[in-house]
């Protein structure tokens, strides 16, 4: 990110900012999307998590900082959708619309079902840690910064995390598709 | 960064990098339109935050109160016919009641005859954006080998906050389970086409038991509190 475009932002400038968020905007949904598993979820996410780093940007000391800061923010939007579903609606179940399938190579339109109840079996804790690493290419080291937990635990939910997906696939392996999501 | 050795490690790696085209445009512009109304944060711990955080749930916890003693109040008030037409002497009930489940007031009637189902099932329930409401057309039921009752049907009407999450003609339902208390929960198709030509019953068997299969066990049915009836 620019860190003249981040400063401008810090002191106000709204121009700036639309131009720091419209460089966030796709990413982020991207991101949360694949965290959330839910389009709306991750579009309300994506929206907290921007207009919150407009209202903090103020107390960012150091802007070169900004992308893991930015990403903090976006997985702490991703947790308060979660909960927020949760919360409010613990006894509806809303199911995105369906969509047409994403192109995808041979083996994996045939495993699509497989890994989606994967996925979703993995706790968002898994999941946030899997998206980021694998999906945003974000190494384990800023992850762990991003997240702020010991780097250590994220190898630890990545490993968790990548071994309930390929259990998925093959069902001889199933029971340890349970052991991330506890 | 990543061991790509292992083929099933390749098809997940491949599967999560799909690239499945959203378009950020919308949230973008939600999303500076809040930005032109927000101030920044420049002060550390702002009091305003606080206090109206409490007021809110405040607000919430009444209305959710005054929600619970309505449904309770209706409930024992005498000679109070259920939802939807009566249903003729020769069909069977599905199900039939007036309750909450989670914090969703539920009225359903659902009753078989022959291969046909017919019923409705109105749902409202109070949310922090405000209340939501829709009321389903219900045409088909299963049961599974688990037992639990699955009963679907198609939105027919619903309130500005309930089309968001139950448009008109998309897919909804209730699965309920035996038991006291029962247990049940609501389940809605939120956005996309609607749904009226597609097949209610393969809705329930496939989609709908595909979604339960994947959430964790225990994570999504919600005690029953009122009176429902349930078909043999």
């Amino acid at each position: 990110m620019d860190t003249e475009l981040v400063k401008r932002a810090q002191h106000g400038d709204r121009e700036a900012f639309g131009l720091v968020a419209a460089d966030l905007a796709t990413r982020f949904l991207a991101v949360s999307r694949r965290i959330l598993r839910d389009l709306d979820l991750a579009e309300d996410a994506t929206q907290q998590a921007l207009v919150a780093i407009w209202r903090d940007l103020p107390q960012l000391r150091d802007p070169a900082r900004f992308d893991a800061w930015s990403y903090r923010l976006l997985v702490h939007a991703c947790y308060a959708e979660g909960r927020r579903s949760r919360q409010w609606l613990p006894n509806l179940r809303i199911l995105p619309a369906d969509e047409p399938a994403a192109s995808g190579g041979v083996d994996t339109v045939i495993h699509r079902d497989e890994l989606e109840t994967a996925i979703r079996r993995l706790s968002v804790d898994h999941r946030t840690v899997l998206v980021l690493h694998h999906y945003a290419d974000i190494p384990a080291e800023r992850v762990a910064q991003i997240l702020e937990i010991p780097v250590g635990t994220v190898y630890s939910r990545l490993h968790h995390a990548m071994r309930a997906m390929r259990a998925a696939l093959d069902a001889d392996e199933r029971p340890a598709a349970r052991e991330a999501s506890r | 960064m990543t061991t790509e050795r292992d083929p099933r490690t390749r098809i997940v790696l491949s599967w999560l990098r799909e690239d499945t085209h959203e378009n950020a445009e919308r949230v973008l512009l939600r999303a500076l339109d809040e930005v032109d109304t927000t101030p920044q944060r420049r002060s550390r711990w702002p009091a305003w935050r606080t206090n109206r955080m409490n007021t809110y749930a405040k607000l919430i916890a009444a209305a959710a109160a005054v929600l619970v003693v309505a449904i309770g109040g209706y409930q024992l008030l005498p000679g109070i016919a259920g939802p939807g037409d009566a249903p003729s002497p020769s069909a069977s009930l599905i199900a039939r009641g007036t309750f909450v489940t989670g914090n969703a007031a539920v009225e359903l009637e659902a009753t078989r005859e022959g291969s046909s189902v017919t019923g409705r099932m109105t749902v409202s329930q109070t949310a922090s954006d405000g209340d939501y409401a829709f009321t389903v057309d219900l045409r088909c039921a299963r049961t599974t080998e688990d037992g639990l009752i699955m009963i679907g049907g198609y939105t027919t009407e619903a309130n500005r906050l309930g089309s968001v999450i139950a448009p008109v003609g998309s897919h909804a339902a209730i699965v309920l389970t035996r038991g006291s208390p029962g247990e049940a929960t609501i389940w809605t198709q939120r956005g996309g086409p609607a749904y009226e030509t597609s097949d209610c019953l393969a809705y329930l068997s496939e989609k709908l038991t595909f979604e339960i299969s994947v959430h964790p066990e225990g994570d999504w049915m919600s005690p029953i509190y009122g009176i429902v009836e349930l078909g043999p």
